[in-house]
């Protein structure tokens, strides 16, 4: 009978474990995964296939949120080959700096509606508007210095890597 | 229920040490009505007072590379055979497959017997680099006063005159340069190979994609094929790739068939097919240039349908793996299968070797036609 | 040069100073109201700064350290925080990225080659001024050929046809006459054309061999291409995979009795010739 009650409150502590660790996974996923559309109509010379446009947006994604981890904890492991070109020697020098001066910044609820506006007759080069939409924080040694609910223009053009679409360029512009 | 347990238990141990022992044992093969394997228990006797006995031991010596005692077994039909040559026979030579091959079973069954004489056929199992390698042999048994003695009639490979030949083929060397990061200055496109046709068809292992591809441009390619199956809903099912069942080093203009495996996949799940061709630049050579004569659809000893030839080296380079993939055709010019087997003996310049591929049973009557390439890998160049 | 946007204060009493027109590579200098010290933030594309500081006096911005044209942040910190947002403009654009496709191009092709320019400043920041880019390309033996085109959002491209000679062609792209970037791309003979072959029984076999192989444009075809050879005679088939020396490709064939013998190189298939047995 003991045994008994003991299984059933052992069950009933896993089964709320489960549930929160759910919601907290939720809660934090939806925090941290950008979200991203992407507008193709006004893509020229080319036509931005299906397949392509697929992978634009999961890999543009894919590096702002590696982007975000990476200026949130001064660590470049996240990023993985997702910045080449300039726009890589920028993150990386950032995260230098930021380390040296003991400064973080947050990049939170991001929202990025992209739209190309030129894509190569090779396929090789695509160019995107980005309005993006965001909380930013600055942090110095842990502590909030700056913070702004920020709608962002940037120019963006990325590139295909050995597997996937890295971001060669990311300049902000006060408008398109 | 307390003296049934340790009961089991013992039964349960015994089971697991007689299997042990029969994984253990050198040259023992699944056993198969009718057909003797080549057991290989500790202690055997020399007894070659039948054929089967004696052609036993004759390939246990064979595995065991006691050469001396196997080549003594033998009844040799010409003075041009000697032991040297009988072990080259066995092991290989120039690098071949053989060479780096172990005979790791084997099994025999009698064809026919008399008093004085008998024909045994043996199904050898190699273990290769590539592998497992089987081979199918027919053996000539002969009588004598103190047993029964493997006939052994297999002549040398005759020499290949001393000759100059010259290599004047053209090569491709890789240069990466050395340049900066310059975005777009670095430009040299992979090669430009394109499928030129697929065929997807369900076999006994599961479902096949076979069908070509070319190298269209100017330089050489190092191509791998890859498919992906799709369902209804466009989930991939699989994803596979064509590894040794192509040609991977393509010449300009040249053609090779390819074939991915999907085992334990039916064709009634798959949808959709995605291909995927992957070309790289290679540092290649033109040479050498291999033949493939004779070629001949026709029934193996076991009556299996193959595609028999000869390669020819025309070059002054020793192959030392040759790998044969062959395609097949119907009537309307379609790939209805690719076969491929690897050549256990090197080919030596200016010579043959034969070689055979299996086509399935079900295919052979509908084969109007076939293309056969040869992969080839040379020592010198690895 | 392009004008910058005015500033955005984040709190009520501005306390820095952004000078406007900012561009890239030059130093600047930030006011400040106020007395005492502070500390200064400044990150950006690449930038992140702290540094002590004196209220009431100007901060020297390096031209390092505002490089990158973008969105910066400068804050200023004295007990409470306070910041201003502004923008960097690229520069004068002096350098290009000019990616040209393909390295390889068969010749008579519509469109086979495409480039594509885009206009960088000394810092490597995209000048989004619209620029005129002329597009110029030559082959050995014909007169140059060039078009002029205007950036958008920092791009241009053209397109055009391949010629008719195998060879390099010359392929520049230039802003004005200080910035010019070339590349080369290699004009190839396309798939042959008229393939024949011709053959005879010698000692050592059937030797058959083509005539020099050329494309529809009469140009060679490179040494390498392959030319398979087959030769069908009875109930047995031989082939060679021979590939071409001086345009022409050649192969020995094992094969008695009457053949008939055909060659194809890529997916362009040649004359047969028919030969009678050995005697």
């Amino acid at each position: 009978m003991r045994t008994h009650i003991h299984i059933r409150t052992g069950c009933t502590a896993v089964l709320l474990a489960l549930i929160f660790g759910a919601l907290c996974f939720s809660v934090f996923a939806a925090d941290s995964s950008p979200h991203v559309t992407l507008n193709v109509s006004k893509a020229s010379p080319r036509q931005v296939e299906a397949l392509t446009q697929n992978a634009i947006l999961r890999d543009y994604k894919f590096a702002w949120a590696s982007m975000g981890v990476a200026l949130q904890t001064n660590s470049l492991s996240s990023v993985n080959g997702l910045f080449v070109g300039e726009a890589g020697a920028h993150l990386s020098a950032e995260v230098k700096n930021q380390q040296q001066n003991d400064v973080s910044s947050r990049y939170r609820n991001q929202s990025h509606k992209l739209e190309a506006v030129f894509y190569s007759p090779e396929g090789d080069i695509v160019e995107l508007h980005d309005t993006a939409e965001y909380d930013f924080e600055i942090l110095a040694s842990s502590k909030s210095i700056h913070s702004e609910h920020a709608v962002v223009h940037y120019i963006v053009l990325m590139t295909p890597g050995a597997d996937r679409w890295v971001v060669r360029h990311l300049q902000a512009v006060p408008q398109f | 229920m307390k003296r049934t347990l340790p009961i089991v238990v013992v039964i349960v141990a015994v089971t697991v040490v007689l299997m042990f022992l029969g994984l253990t044992s050198v040259g023992r093969s699944g056993g198969t009505v009718g057909i003797n394997s080549g057991g290989a228990l500790p202690g055997f006797s020399s007894d070659t007072s039948t054929p089967e006995k004696a052609l036993n031991n004759f390939l246990l010596d064979i595995q065991k590379r006691n050469w001396g005692q196997a080549f003594a077994s033998t009844e040799r039909t010409s003075d041009a055979i000697n032991e040297q040559s009988f072990i080259q026979d066995w092991v290989g030579s120039s690098g071949g497959l053989r060479s780096f091959s172990a005979l790791e079973r084997f099994d025999t069954r009698p064809l026919h017997a008399t008093d004085s004489e008998a024909q045994m056929r043996v199904r050898l199992h190699w273990t290769t680099p590539v592998g497992p390698v089987e081979d199918v042999r027919d053996f000539r048994m002969t009588h004598r006063n103190d047993g029964w003695k493997v006939i052994w009639n297999e002549t040398p490979r005759p020499n290949v005159p001393a000759q100059i030949v010259p290599v004047n083929y053209l090569r491709w060397d890789l240069v990466t340069g050395n340049g900066g990061d310059e975005w777009g200055s670095h430009n040299v496109d992979a090669p430009h190979v394109r499928i030129v046709s697929m065929n997807a068809v369900d076999s006994a292992e599961g479902v096949v994609i076979m069908g070509e591809v070319v190298n269209e441009d100017t330089v050489p390619a190092f191509v791998n094929v890859n498919a992906i199956l799709l369902d209804a809903n466009g989930g991939t099912i699989d994803d596979e790739s064509s590894f040794d069942k192509i040609l991977h080093v393509l010449l300009p203009k040249q053609v090779s068939p390819y074939r991915v495996d999907f085992p334990h996949i039916g064709l009634n799940k798959v949808k959709n097919v995605r291909m995927d061709v992957k070309a790289t630049l290679v540092p290649a050579s033109s040479d050498p240039v291999i033949g493939v004569m004779n070629q001949k659809l026709e029934t193996d000893a076991q009556g299996h349908p193959v595609l028999h030839g000869e390669l020819m080296n025309e070059s002054g380079e020793t192959v030392n793996i040759p790998h044969v993939i062959a395609s097949f055709y119907d009537n309307s010019g379609k790939v209805v299968w690719v076969s491929d087997g690897y050549v256990e003996k090197a080919l030596l310049p200016q010579s043959t070797e034969t070689f055979a591929v299996e086509i399935p049973q079900s295919l052979a009557g509908k084969v109007q036609n076939f293309h056969v390439v040869v992969n080839q890998y040379s020592l010198e160049k690895s | 040069m392009l004008i910058l946007l005015g500033s955005i204060a984040m709190a009520q009493d501005a306390a820095l100073h952004i000078p406007s027109g900012l561009v890239a590579g030059n130093a600047a200098r930030i006011g400040t109201n106020g007395g005492g010290s502070a500390t200064f933030y400044l990150v950006g594309p690449g930038v992140s700064i702290k540094r002590d500081v004196e209220l009431g006096k100007e901060i020297s911005v390096a031209a390092k350290d505002l490089q990158a044209a973008g969105r910066y942040v400068a804050v200023i910190c004295s007990g409470n925080c306070t910041s201003q947002v502004f923008f960097v403009a690229p520069g004068k654009p002096v350098d290009l990225s000019f990616i040209v496709h393909p390295s390889r191009a068969p010749v008579a092709e519509n469109d086979a080659i495409s480039g594509v320019a885009l206009t960088f400043d000394e810092f490597r920041n995209l000048v989004l001024v619209p620029s005129t880019l002329q597009f110029q390309w030559s082959a050995k033996g014909s007169s140059p050929m060039s078009r002029s085109s205007q950036t958008r959002e920092g791009i241009a491209w053209f397109r055009t046809n391949s010629g008719k000679t195998a060879g390099p062609l010359q392929i520049s792209a230039a802003i004005g006459n200080d910035v010019t970037t070339r590349r080369v791309v290699q004009q190839v003979a396309s798939i042959p054309c008229n393939l024949r072959i011709k053959g005879q029984r010698t000692a050592k076999g059937i030797l058959v061999e083509t005539e020099p192989i050329r494309d529809c444009s009469g140009n060679p075809v490179p040494d390498g291409t392959v030319v398979t050879f087959t030769a069908r005679g009875g109930d047995h088939t031989s082939s060679v995979d021979a590939p071409v020396k001086q345009d022409i490709a050649r192969a020995t064939i094992l094969a008695s009795g009457p053949v008939t013998i055909s060659a194809a190189s890529g997916v362009a298939m040649g004359n047969e010739l028919r030969l009678g047995g050995m005697e």
